[in-house]
């Protein structure tokens, strides 16, 4: 059907899609944000309409999921009718054309000349010295510039079909997962998530957290997390070592460990050397727990990292603020009247990240050629061809030297800059020829007209609609494809 | 900051205040317009030096790679955009856009200079940012966004010239009301809710109204070549920025599942990068479709040009953070 092959499609797809990832970015989605925060945000009504209508998880919805695949078979469809047959048209070989053919280019003059071919070799040079690539035939040449670039969009498409196919196998084959650990503690892949059409398998060893620590600029900030991590099998014997940190994680047997998070989790003190735990929350950059004593007070333990003392504070309800008791560490106890207060751990918690990603590799595959893909796209593909003649009829006016040397040229991305260089070099084959401002030479247009004229073709992208003249059957003034 | 760096940032801004006065002035006394033209670019090159040094200088006393804030992300910006002019101007011979881009240029240093001093001074990074990926994630991103402001700006001189006045007035007044939303949302109280509301109201309708008037043609105005010309321009700085800006994107997924195990996340902010993507991909798309005129792809540029303000400044500025809040200072 043409209709999935076609640009217009392919826009209204993009638009759609554009427009249905703008309202995703806008609300909060429950995969990453959780529903509290939806609610939070938009209060409990608003946020039912919204759940209901499937817009707080609108990437994996039907209506998403339907524009992706609907993308997916006009991108198909587009590089199987039109793309891809464009590298059958790259080893075609360029017709030489001639006088009259030359006079329909965007960019062409014509000027009188003896049939002298050192004039052919002298264009010849010039164009090869910059970056041109020519060919000969009798008394005419055509040159070419830039002809990988208009491998742009296949390799882009190649690219973006690599990436789906990546992403697919990620999908079916991968799993991934959050877990904050308590030193000492373990982390497995149980609970990972993965999707409902799901076919891979979960690892049997899991991961032990030795160590971990955070390091500090001199303002306090963090500066660094790091977590030591033992790889250990079903039956405990140690597999792997390894100490990450963000942007170092640890891989083993194809699941990858990230650091992700950090941070104080629990207050280990003795009342009296009566243990009790209280449970950290981080307050800007520090954590306090909270110990209620009675109705109206309240014990505050504030700690800002693990070898920091311990800040005890006494809040009452008619206080305006809390009130420093005392400090401790877990070498010094704090002695409040009659009770002896010692600190014996502070207990961190690693946020660890983990994620098997058996398409990651077709997945980079993918990126590379999109990358390669859309840099080429910024190539100009340029051609011209320069062939001398006599004058085409008895009417034509003859020329002073008998013959004519007819140049042109185009390129649809670029195209002043390529105006300027053909210019140049009729500027340069002026003085060669030693024509006058008055003799008889069919100048090159100004830039403004060219421009002008470059504007009335009707493809205006070279990269897609720049066959050769001959494969198509038009005239390349035209442009068509 | 080192009062060297200060010097070399005020310099270039108040080079590219003055080089817009230059460029307008050049516009209302035509006998001494190539002179004008000329100071105007001068003071321009020496602006975009002094900012180039600034931001080298920056860097050595930051001992690290100088892009890690919103303040740092705006003399970015305003390098790229003086840059590209200068390139442009040298490429294509246009003054029209001189004023235009160093009144961009110029907004970018006084939204940098209004910013709190936490963001001006040299701060340690956040552990999240510590990696080589930094400099090769951001930069990328930044300077296709000033690409993108650049195409989009183009695109009004272009329907300027096409005697499209209704759409570019249309236009203007959209960009203004969604860069003031973004101002007051950076620098106020106000409630984010009617911010983005005005954001995206004012890029609706005006969007609506700019196409629905399209047609509307001052035929007094009109300079075909011009507006080709300047057709052109927009196309040239869409076919650099999009390729860096899908290098942006894609090394950022890499740098991603380099620190966090996930190439894509659905994070507003990479959300956002994907929608401006899409918008310049249609674009692209569109340009090869004959029946579309270039007043059109004006239009596209500047729908593109919102979504670029709102990727970039926007969303940390109207409350959609997510995990790129690096920029936030609120």
């Amino acid at each position: 059907m043409p209709i999935l092959a076609s640009v217009k499609l392919t826009v209204v797809l993009l638009a759609l899609t554009a427009a249905t990832v703008l309202v995703g970015a806008w609300c909060p989605q429950e995969a990453q944000q959780g529903r509290e925060k939806i609610i939070e945000q938009f209060g409990a009504d608003t946020a039912k309409i919204l759940i209901d209508c499937g817009i707080t998880d609108i990437f994996h919805s039907p209506w998403f999921l339907l524009l992706i695949g609907l993308l997916t078979v006009n991108m198909v469809a587009c590089s199987m009718q039109r793309v891809f047959p464009k590298l059958r048209l790259l080893k075609q070989p360029l017709p030489f054309l001639k006088g009259k053919e030359i006079g329909k280019l965007p960019v062409n003059a014509r000027l009188p000349s003896a049939n002298d071919a050192s004039i052919l070799v002298y264009v010849e040079q010039w164009l090869r010295k910059r970056g041109f690539k020519i060919k000969r035939q009798d008394n005419c040449l055509v040159a070419e510039y830039g002809k990988i670039g208009r491998l742009a969009p296949t390799i882009t498409h190649i690219g973006l079909l690599t990436l789906l196919l990546g992403v697919t196998v990620t999908s079916w084959c991968g799993f991934s997962g959050f877990k904050p650990v308590l030193a000492g503690g373990a982390l497995s892949f149980e609970d990972s998530e993965h999707s409902k059409l799901w076919i891979g398998k979960l690892p049997r060893w899991y991961v032990r957290v030795d160590t971990t620590r955070r390091e500090d600029h001199p303002s306090g900030d963090p500066k660094q997390w790091y977590t030591h991590l033992t790889v250990v099998s079903p039956d405990g014997t140690p597999l792997k070592e390894q100490e990450i940190s963000v942007n170092n994680p640890l891989s083993y047997d194809g699941v990858d460990i990230y650091q992700s998070s950090w941070g104080l989790d629990h207050l280990l003190v003795s009342f009296n050397g009566k243990p009790r735990q209280l449970d950290l929350r981080q307050m800007g950059k520090t954590y306090a727990a909270f110990l209620p004593l009675d109705e109206g007070s309240i014990l505050i333990f504030s700690v800002r990292g693990q070898k920091t003392p311990v800040r005890i504070f006494a809040k009452r309800a008619d206080w305006d603020a809390p009130k420093l008791l005392a400090e401790m560490t877990e070498n010094k106890p704090a002695q409040l009247g009659a009770v002896t207060l010692r600190c014996e751990q502070i207990v961190p918690a690693t946020g660890l990240q983990y994620k098997c990603d058996p398409g990651l590799p077709i997945t980079y595959v993918a990126f590379g050629f999109i990358i390669i893909g859309v840099m080429l796209a910024a190539i100009p593909h340029r051609h011209v061809w320069v062939c001398m003649a006599p004058p085409p009829s008895e009417n034509f006016p003859p020329a002073a030297a008998g013959h004519y040397l007819y140049i042109g040229g185009r390129s649809l991305k670029a195209k002043v800059g390529f105006q300027r260089l053909l210019d140049g070099l009729i500027a340069q084959l002026k003085d060669e020829l030693r024509i006058n401002p008055g003799d008889d030479a069919e100048k090159s247009p100004k830039i403004d007209d060219v421009v002008s004229e470059l504007g009335k073709e009707p493809a205006k992208d070279e990269s897609l609609a720049f066959p050769s003249p001959v494969a198509s059957g038009h005239s390349p003034a035209t442009g068509e494809g | 900051m080192s009062e060297l760096q200060l010097a070399f940032t005020n310099t270039a801004g108040l080079s590219s205040v003055m080089s817009f006065w230059v460029f307008v002035a050049s516009n209302g006394f035509s006998k001494r317009k190539e002179l004008l033209t000329k100071i105007g670019l001068g003071v321009m090159i020496v602006g975009f030096l002094s900012l180039t040094a600034a931001i080298i200088a920056r860097g050595i006393e930051a001992q690290r790679f100088p892009l890690a804030n919103l303040y740092e992300s705006l003399l970015w910006f305003a390098w790229a955009v003086m840059g590209a002019y200068l390139a442009l101007s040298r490429s294509y011979g246009i003054n029209q856009l001189g004023w235009i881009a160093s009144l961009t240029a110029a907004t970018m240093f006084l939204y940098g200079s209004w910013l709190p001093a936490s963001q001006h001074d040299i701060t340690p990074l956040v552990p999240a940012l510590v990696s080589y990926w930094r400099q090769i994630h951001v930069p990328p991103l930044i300077v296709s966004y000033a690409m993108f402001f650049l195409a989009g700006l183009s695109g009004f001189i272009q329907l300027y010239r096409a005697g499209r006045l209704f759409s570019l007035i249309t236009a203007v007044v959209t960009v203004v009301l969604a860069l003031t939303a973004v101002m007051l949302g950076t620098f106020t109280a106000t409630d984010t809710t009617l911010l983005q509301l005005m954001f995206a109201g004012a890029s609706l309708i005006g969007t609506v109204i700019a196409f629905a008037k399209l047609d509307t043609v001052d035929k007094a105005r009109v300079d075909i070549r011009g507006a080709e010309l300047y057709d052109d321009v927009s196309y040239r700085c869409i076919a650099i920025g999009f390729p860096l800006l899908t290098i942006g994107i894609i090394t950022g997924g890499l740098w991603a599942n380099h620190a966090w195990g996930t190439y894509w996340s659905w994070d507003p902010k990479e959300s956002m990068a994907l929608v401006t993507w899409l918008s310049y991909a249609a674009y692209i798309h569109l340009r090869i479709h004959r029946e579309c005129s270039a007043e059109k792809l004006s239009l596209v540029a500047f729908i593109g040009l919102l979504l670029t303000l709102m990727t970039y400044l926007g969303f940390n500025s109207l409350g959609l953070g997510g995990l790129h809040s690096y920029g936030k200072f609120k």
